[in-house]
């Protein structure tokens, strides 16, 4: 069997630590790295999260540092869902593998040339780090072969009324991005406000083994403010962009043309998805993620888990 | 039986703020107390002619002031694609039975809420010029406004843009008045009226009905559906009279009361009515923003509405 290669650029990040849980069991994924960005908490604690999960998870694709900020803005966090340390505040122990150095723009670049054109990569953060290579090795874009990212609404915003946090976060990386030309997939808000977790489900994952009761824990801290904004449980929002490339089938979208607002007083960082109106965007760019198999991907979140 | 509620209904007609004005007028729970024109959909011209052409048609007599002819702020859009030249192709129209009173739509809508013994509930169906010149005039009239019942903006999508309905894109600056007065507002917006949908075998209905409204009413929803047709909607969204169907049968309405923001800048998003929907403003609402409608029971509503006329 061929392996896809991939690359997963994060934030970890709760939902980003299910996220590589998930991708190191799937035997479908060649896994060419890993690189953090900063987003729910700063840089310095997703690059240490992301090689301590690597590690607890117990892989071994190495991790590289990526942007410490927005391309244009202040950073900006999200405690109140990831907690201080970004894990819901549960502790792992530190990976005693070597500490790369490579800048995640360079370490992308390399990986995709290794591929060949057939990279994979999944980005669950804000897209600074993804811009940062596309800007800087120009030939980068054609060889990715798409990029699913997990940002954006077609309709509603959880980080403003207007935008979702990760597009929000770094709005210009995120429009460079999206006019790059390289095939992208969005699961944004529209689709993983529909993937949610619910506490019942997250105690029976927790019941399958260690590596799976960490998730539970960690997810604890975001719960309550999940409810109060009227979700009860975990939104599987950066596990479903993993999902997606081998589960094609749980998801349902629509081609369409999405352009990033980077200067809108109260819209900046809105997905404008061309979905429904009078076709004004002349270009289709994203395949723009609006449903999901909810109870079949709980089953295969499990069945994969089921494998630590 | 209920005293009515004395409204002023302000428009850019337009075939759907036609039929949102047959509604008002066949109702028993509204009393016409002004009616205002507005330049959108059509430049003013063209929009007080066909709000004047109407009027007679549906036997409003109620005083009839002109709009400015541009917005407050922003260039003038119209869409001619969507209601023809006149910005009411179709059916042939009575010629103007009367002419405007000679006060211009704001001083009006003042004299009007003025000399009304109670708040008075404006229905605005188009972009919201005048309604935003009144509040920006006299702001200490805004106790005496019961209500706006707009049809404008769309809380997840746009339509003349991707992010933007028409009504608030035309006039960005006047909706942003509108939304930040602390007036009641009920938002009909593009989430509710893309799903007010009329098909073939109801405007066969609304013209069964046989009197001259009907056969107008029909022919309008008949020219309103070849064009939605032809655009890939499934039928014809009867945007306008979601507004009024608000205020005299509410109850087949869902609303959800959200606190909305209006971009005025933006490379995308001018005109975007910003819905707070998962709450993470902090923000009280301030205004009911309906999304869904009985799709069946508004059909009834229409042709009950034809049949109040001679």
């Amino acid at each position: 069997m061929t392996k896809i290669p991939v690359w997963l650029d994060c934030d970890p990040g709760v939902d980003d630590a299910m996220a590589l849980a998930l991708l190191l069991k799937c035997p479908e994924y060649q896994l060419m790295g890993v690189s953090a960005v900063a987003g729910n908490v700063e840089e310095e604690k997703t690059f240490s999260n992301a090689r301590n999960l690597m590690h607890f998870f117990g892989g071994t694709a190495p991790v590289y540092p990526g942007a410490k900020k927005p391309l244009f803005r202040e950073p900006r966090t999200a405690y109140f869902v990831h907690g201080e340390n970004g894990l819901g505040n549960v502790t792992l122990p530190e990976s005693p593998q070597k500490v790369q150095t490579l800048p995640a723009p360079d370490a992308i670049y390399e990986a995709a040339k290794a591929a060949d054109g057939e990279l994979v990569l999944i980005a669950i953060g804000p897209l600074t780090n993804v811009a940062l290579a596309l800007m800087k090795h120009g030939s980068l874009g054609k060889l990715i072969k798409q990029i699913v990212l997990m940002g954006g609404s077609a309709s509603y915003g959880n980080a403003t009324p207007a935008a979702e946090a990760n597009i929000f976060c770094d709005p210009e990386a995120a429009s460079l991005v999206f006019q790059s030309g390289i095939p992208i997939v969005m699961c944004g808000l529209d689709m993983t406000l529909k993937a949610i977790m619910s506490p019942r489900e997250l105690d029976a994952m927790a019941a399958l083994n260690p590596t799976a009761r960490f998730l539970r824990d960690a997810a604890q801290h975001g719960l309550a403010y999940s409810k109060a904004h009227g979700f009860d449980g975990m939104a599987l929002h950066d596990p479903t962009a993993v999902l997606y490339p081998l589960y094609p089938q749980l998801f349902s979208g629509e081609e369409a043309g999405v352009a990033v607002e980077t200067k809108g007083s109260v819209t900046y960082g809105k997905t404008v998805t061309d979905l429904y109106s009078d076709k004004q965007f002349p270009f289709k760019n994203a395949l723009v993620m609006l449903d999901v198999n909810r109870e079949g991907l709980i089953a295969v979140v499990m069945d994969i888990l089921n494998r630590y | 039986m209920m005293k009515p509620i004395p409204i002023i209904l302000d428009g850019d007609p337009g075939h759907d703020d036609a039929i949102a004005w047959v509604l008002a007028k066949s109702s028993p729970l509204l009393d016409i107390r002004a009616v205002t024109s507005v330049c959108g959909n059509q430049t003013i011209e063209k929009t007080t002619y066909n709000a004047l052409r109407i009027c007679t048609l549906i036997g409003c007599r109620a005083p009839l002031g002109v709009g400015r002819p541009r917005p407050l702020v922003a260039q003038p859009i119209i869409a001619p694609t969507v209601h023809g030249k006149s910005g009411l192709d179709g059916p042939v129209l009575p010629e103007p039975a009367f002419e405007p009173c000679g006060l211009d739509a704001p001083a009006l809508m003042e004299k009007v809420i003025e000399e009304s013994d109670e708040p008075v509930t404006l229905v605005p169906t188009g972009p919201l010029t005048n309604v935003a010149a009144l509040l920006l005039n006299r702001p200490d009239l805004k106790p005496r406004i019961a209500r706006i019942s707009l049809m404008g903006g769309g809380i997840a999508y746009g339509n003349w843009t991707p992010a933007a309905e028409f009504n608030i894109l035309v006039d960005p600056e006047a909706a942003k008045v509108v939304f930040e007065s602390g007036i009641p507002l009920t938002m009909a917006g593009l989430d509710v009226t893309e799903k007010a949908l009329v098909f073939p075998e109801d405007f066969e209905r609304v013209r069964a009905v046989g009197n001259r409204v009907a056969q107008v009413v029909a022919d309008w929803l008949e020219f309103f559906y070849g064009f939605h047709r032809s655009l890939g909607y499934p039928g014809a969204p009867v945007h306008d009279a979601v507004a009024v169907a608000a205020l005299i049968r509410p109850e087949i309405l869902t609303t959800k009361d959200l606190y909305v923001a209006i971009e005025t800048e933006g490379d995308y998003c001018k005109g975007t009515t910003v819905g707070d929907m998962y709450g993470v403003t902090g923000k009280a609402p301030n205004a009911t923003c309906i999304l869904d409608i009985d799709r069946k029971a508004f059909v009834d509503l229409l042709v009950e509405a034809v049949k109040q006329y001679d």
